[in-house]
């Protein structure tokens, strides 16, 4: 166990683990005897591991639902039903603004200052930013598209979506929790039966 | 037809040899013509178009229609700089195999009558369709790894990008549907008897056409594969819409409480965070050496020297100006008393000062104003001057401190 002493260390903080935050320790949970082994170590403390879905990424959760853990995934469940929309806005412009044909997904890079660049010129996604930047997930005070960029890939940052490989470079990798992220939608999307496609229509289809 | 066939050669030779050549007089006006679509019949002159035409390298299709590179020509560029925008595959098999008949059947006649030269130039012809055929398929496969290689890179949208793939699949069929038709037990009667005949057709053709229809299916597996991704991406891309545009609609929409069903789903089992913490424990005693250089290297904390902000003063309050006066002359005599002790060194009574000098002052305001004093200096000047208050309890059953005296005195720094 002392071998992945600072992966759980990682587990234990909340963090996410994913092929682009720390391929070795993602490799090494993708065992399922160090699962195991992580498993019992874990089970004094109320703790297990958890996958997505398609195993693209780990974290943990509890191993027994008492009170207080149902009180805290209750409070954890609205601040994701929280950042929806913040963050499937935001996976928007990126698309739109950068010109991508497809939605951002984990190991995709982005560059701050293209975005920057691309944004200023354009009056309808400036504007679009200078809302999604006062949404209260973001929370920016600041009227400068270049903090609210900032401040923005900060708190995504913070928030375990994106990863900055290099303190003081501004580009940005997209880590395994937006896919995360798009199975909660789409869980949600299933248990709730909403109206929302992710096929073609048939016009579009024609 | 032995004697007309080098005449009809050496002209053929002249003729193809100036046509090539007007292609590479031309070359950059042609190639803007093929990016554009039509040819800027300003460039040329008025005999250079005439040879164009003449050479069938510029026809115009319509009246109404500008001049245009011959499809032909368009396909030879698109090859040569692998534009898969443009580049056409060519699936069609049965011609070529109808060709490749005739030229066996002309080839044996040619050897049955004993016209060697004939016989000669046929199978060179046979040859040539044989590996055209093969080639056909070359630059077919070569065309669409190029694609999946560039994930069909040349067109800008998720949409066209999918309608290119399935169009590429649409081809690959069409070339295995070809490779079908060709039967190899045909091929191997064709060739019966003759050396070079079966060389051609059966050993050559055949490993070739093996190795295509392997490529043909590894491509098709890569391509089923990418339709796939592009499929997932696009579902992506919409279920991002789709739903930013649902939770845009209902901002008031809450899911259900997942958290506290029976059976929670796994997705939503995110547990709080433990950090964990540790603390130096001296129990140890090997690694007290490490502790010790730990604390060794710690940055020594500098003295800080705050600016000399003023103390906070009654002063301020009392708009009276005599009363101002007086305060202000309560603070110098008490400053004069510090000073007193600064030169003096020893223990100073505060009290016993005040009668020495015969100062006017009260007694417990004279007190409160040294005590306001040394409240209110610098922390490291504070540190110079030790204070000893003389209290005494107000009486036996109140424990209230009275302070009857103080006496200051310069610490030893």
């Amino acid at each position: 166990m002392l071998q992945h002493g600072p992966l759980l260390e990682r587990l234990l903080a909340g963090d996410f683990i994913c092929r682009v935050t720390d391929e070795d320790a993602f490799r090494h949970l993708s065992d399922e005897q160090t699962q195991q082994d992580i498993n019992h170590y874990l089970r004094p403390l109320n703790r297990r591991l958890v996958a997505s879905d398609d195993s693209s990424v780990f974290f943990l959760g509890y191993q027994e639902l008492t009170k207080q853990a149902r009180e805290q995934l209750s409070s954890q469940f609205a601040l994701t039903v929280q950042s929806l929309l913040p963050l499937l806005e935001w996976l928007q412009l990126v698309q739109e603004t950068l010109g991508r044909d497809s939605a951002l997904t984990a190991g995709d890079t982005i560059k701050l200052q293209e975005f920057v660049l691309r944004t200023e010129d354009n009056q309808s996604l400036r504007q679009r930013l200078n809302q999604l930047a006062g949404d209260r997930f973001f929370n920016s005070q600041s009227e400068q598209l270049d903090n609210q960029v900032k401040l923005i890939f900060r708190r995504l940052k913070e928030h375990g979506y994106l990863l900055q490989p290099h303190h003081d470079r501004q580009y940005y990798i997209v880590t395994g929790k937006i896919d995360y992220l798009i199975e909660v939608i789409r869980f949600i999307r299933d248990e709730e039966h909403l109206p929302v496609d992710d096929t073609p229509n048939q016009e579009a289809l024609l | 037809m032995v004697a007309a066939e080098p005449a009809v050669a050496s002209n053929l030779f002249t003729i193809g040899a100036e046509r090539l050549a007007l292609l590479g007089k031309h070359h950059k006006a042609l190639m803007q013509g093929y990016l554009d679509g039509f040819v800027d019949e300003t460039v040329f002159s008025e005999a250079a178009l005439k040879k164009l035409i003449a050479a069938r390298i510029l026809w115009r299709p319509d009246e109404q229609q500008p001049l245009a590179l011959r499809p032909l020509v368009s396909e030879l560029i698109a090859s040569m700089v692998a534009d898969e925008n443009r580049r056409q595959i060519n699936a069609d098999v049965a011609e070529k195999l109808e060709q490749i008949r005739n030229r066996v059947q002309a080839y044996r006649d040619a050897q049955f009558k004993g016209d060697y030269s004939v016989a000669e130039l046929q199978l060179q012809r046979l040859t040539e369709h044989v590996h055209d055929l093969s080639g056909q398929f070359e630059e077919a496969i070569d065309s669409l790894w190029h694609r999946l290689n560039s994930d069909f890179g040349f067109v800008a949208s998720l949409d066209d990008k999918i309608r290119e793939n399935e169009r590429a699949q649409k081809q690959l069929r069409r070339l295995l549907d070809g490779l079908a038709l060709l039967d190899f037990n045909e091929l191997i009667e064709l060739a019966e008897g003759n050396n070079h005949l079966r060389k051609l057709l059966v050993s050559q053709l055949q490993s070739q056409l093996s190795s295509h229809h392997s490529s043909l299916l590894e491509v098709q597996k890569r391509l089923v594969e990418l339709l796939a991704k592009f499929r997932q991406q696009q579902a992506r891309s919409l279920l991002i819409a789709n739903m930013a545009a649902f939770l845009r609609q209902h901002p008031k929409y809450q899911p259900a409480d997942y958290a506290n069903r029976s059976e929670l789903p796994a997705l939503f089992n995110q547990a709080a965070a433990i950090v964990p913490k540790a603390a130096i424990a001296l129990d140890n005693a090997s690694e007290r050496q490490v502790l010790a250089g730990l604390v060794r290297a710690l940055p020594r904390q500098q003295s800080l020297t705050l600016p000399d902000t003023p103390g906070a003063s009654f002063a301020v309050q009392w708009q009276d100006e005599t009363i101002a006066a007086r305060q202000q002359a309560l603070k110098t005599d008490v400053e004069n008393f510090y000073l007193r002790v600064i030169d003096h060194g020893g223990k100073l009574s505060a009290l016993e000062y005040l009668a020495q000098q015969q100062l006017q002052w009260d007694s417990e305001i004279w007190l409160y104003q040294i005590i306001a004093e040394y409240q209110a200096l610098p922390v490291d000047e504070k540190r110079m001057f030790a204070i000893v208050r003389d209290e005494a309890p107000a009486s036996s059953m109140n424990q209230l401190l009275l302070i009857r005296d103080i006496s200051l005195q310069l610490q030893a720094a």
